[in-house]
């Protein structure tokens, strides 16, 4: 540090400081992720959790904390966090508790949050993330706990420079939190947003939480520090906690520029972990940067105590056994189902399985349906979800039900419908919600017989000798164009055929 | 016996407490503070067996739970009376800035 006082810029140790290259060094990161649990009320008293009614209108004497008033805890809310720590193959207490955590802000009615300090709902366990190249290992990243609590208020500041009042909106208060804390296990931006979007993919198949992030029903804070390399040493630069990541693209850019900056920071003035306390930055997603917001609490400021008004939850192994066997099966799981007994690719079997549950059913209704897991895959896996980000609708409000694809897709694999035809029909279905056949019969689509494809050959090449010219002069690229004019002179001709009728005719 | 807190402790409560205390309500409070700290000492002189298992509360028993079931909410007109200050749809407080110092 005394190199910062004396002449920050040229002493010795910065410019051996500044000989240290950025890429040597490590990225530590460490996530608490706060979901908000899908109730209907709220986690201590009847008030509804929707989100969007008018402000102020969902509150009683227990969530704005009159005196008094009696918390008393949400049953769902147990199973929803017990269900999430199973599926994160946490350790669930068999005893917990609630303590309060007290500090002042106008969003917090009762000057104290109602959380979990050293008993916890779930204790550790782990998530293990796809590897982000294919020939890449599956990280671990361990899970240090996951707690219940109770959300805040909404503060809405003025921002007109004018000094106005900021406005408090309690409807938020007393909505059931589950925060899960990661280990510092994390070691790149990347990585990091991989493990979000597993964490949210898996909360969604078990219906714990839709992980709205518009909505703020996903919340992340990062703590993020650098390894250096510096001679015989490892240096650790100070912890900063990056606050208001609301996108998994804040997460990846907050991260990366705040690694850069306390690099840069780092051989500017040499400050180590031992030598400043832990930070809090917001990250600006207008300007893309951290500023410092305080300098963190620390833990004993919150005075945490046992709540007088609440007594322990004793879970009993029976209740977690139950809500164990109703458990579906989670991402991981049906990624591996699909690339091993229905001999997906793993890039295809991701994408199925990141649509959620929906289309991961309707793809093995399917598959088993047609037989054909690949041309099921090249059909849902394009079509249908192309079709569903058009029209910005779930599998479940999808026009064509499972069967009817099925049905579609015995025809195509019969050969009785090329692709090109296929997706016409396919299309035609979706517009008008009817089946093959109907959107067949609608098309106009009919067999064509043998004879009918010689004379349409035969015309082909009486008015295409140019064409037929560059063919047998080695062009055989050329073919496509009298494929094109075939369908346009019959749309029923299937290329295929008239390719390969044209080739023999021509060679011959 | 517990010691007098020192200064510096005293001060950091208050801070925490959002309470601001003059030089002589600072050492006053200290020596309030030792006599409440005093009192609360005496259970360290009961002697419990060595397996007892912490407890949190005046109540033994466990798992007051309730269903997740909508109760009807406060209607906000009187809700609202209670705040010291509104504008009928939202409570109002003293503008709070943050740091945006770097």
């Amino acid at each position: 540090m005394e190199d910062t006082v004396l002449n920050p810029t040229s002493s010795p140790q910065s410019n051996n400081r500044r000989a240290v290259r950025f890429d040597d060094s490590q990225i530590i990161i460490g996530l608490e992720v706060h979901v908000q649990l899908d109730t209907d009320s709220k986690l201590f008293c009847g008030c509804s959790t929707r989100f969007g009614e008018a402000a102020n209108s969902q509150t009683c004497v227990v969530c704005t904390g009159m005196p008094g008033a009696l918390p008393v805890i949400n049953e769902r809310a147990l199973e929803l966090s017990i269900r999430a720590g199973l599926s994160l193959n946490c350790q669930i207490a068999r005893s917990t508790k609630w303590d309060r955590k007290n500090y002042f802000y106008p969003d917090l009615p009762k000057g104290y949050q109602i959380s979990q300090f050293d008993q916890p709902i779930c204790g550790p366990g782990h998530l293990d993330i796809e590897p982000s190249e294919p020939t890449g290992q599956a990280r671990r990243i361990r899970i240090e706990r996951a707690h219940l609590e109770e959300d805040a208020g909404k503060s809405i500041h003025d921002e007109s420079g004018r000094r106005q009042d900021s406005k408090i909106d309690l409807n938020r208060t007393g909505t059931p939190l589950l925060e899960i804390v990661t280990q510092p296990d994390i070691r790149t931006a990347a990585e990091a947003k991989a493990f979000l979007s597993e964490l949210k993919l898996i909360l969604n198949y078990i219906d714990v939480s839709d992980c709205n992030m518009q909505q703020g029903n996903l919340r992340c804070d990062a703590n993020v520090n650098l390894h250096i390399p510096f001679g015989d040493e490892q240096i650790a630069t100070p912890i900063v906690e990056i606050k208001n990541l609301n996108s998994f693209r804040a997460v990846e850019r907050s991260i990366t520029h705040e690694a850069q900056r306390q690099f840069e920071a780092w051989q500017e003035n040499g400050l180590t972990i031992a030598d400043a306390p832990k930070q809090t930055r917001g990250w600006n997603d207008h300007t893309q940067t951290t500023t410092l917001q305080r300098e963190k609490e620390d833990s004993a400021d919150y005075r945490y105590f046992p709540d007088p008004d609440l007594i322990a939850v004793k879970i009993e192994d029976s209740q977690i056994q139950q809500i164990e066997s109703q458990l579906e099966q989670l991402p991981a799981d049906l990624r591996k189902l699909l690339a091993e007994q229905y001999n997906l690719k793993s890039a295809d079997a991701s994408v199925i399985v990141s649509q959620g549950r929906g289309v991961v059913d309707y793809f093995l209704e399917v598959a088993d349906g047609c037989e054909d897991s690949k041309i099921a895959n090249n059909w849902i896996g394009q079509e249908v979800l192309r079709q569903l980000n058009e029209s910005n609708q779930t599998i479940q409000q999808y026009p064509v039900s499972p069967q009817q694809f099925t049905d579609l897709l015995k025809l195509v694999i019969a050969g009785t419908l090329d692709q090109t035809r296929g997706k016409e029909v396919l299309n035609a279905m979706v517009a008008h919600c009817i089946s093959p056949e109907e959107a067949i019969k609608q098309l106009g689509i009919k067999p064509v017989d043998n004879s009918e494809l010689v004379t349409l050959c035969e015309k082909l090449i009486d008015e295409n000798q140019d064409v037929v010219e560059q063919i047998q002069s080695g062009n055989g690229k050329a073919i496509g164009m009298l494929i094109g004019k075939a369908r346009k002179m019959n749309p029923n001709a299937n290329p295929g055929l008239v390719k390969a009728m044209l080739a023999k005719m021509i060679s011959t | 016996m517990p010691e007098t807190p020192e200064q510096p402790t005293v001060n950091q409560v208050a801070k925490l407490a959002r309470i601001h205390l003059d030089e002589q309500q600072l050492t006053s409070s200290g020596e309030k503070l030792k006599q409440i700290l005093e009192f609360v000492s005496q259970l360290e002189q009961v002697e419990l067996p060595k397996d007892i298992e912490p407890f949190f509360g005046a109540i033994e028993s466990v798992n007051a739970i309730r269903e997740d079931n909508l109760q009807t909410s406060v209607p906000r007109e009187k809700i609202l009376d209670n705040a010291p200050e509104s504008d009928g749809e939202f409570y109002l407080v003293p503008p709070v800035f943050r740091n945006t110092d770097s």
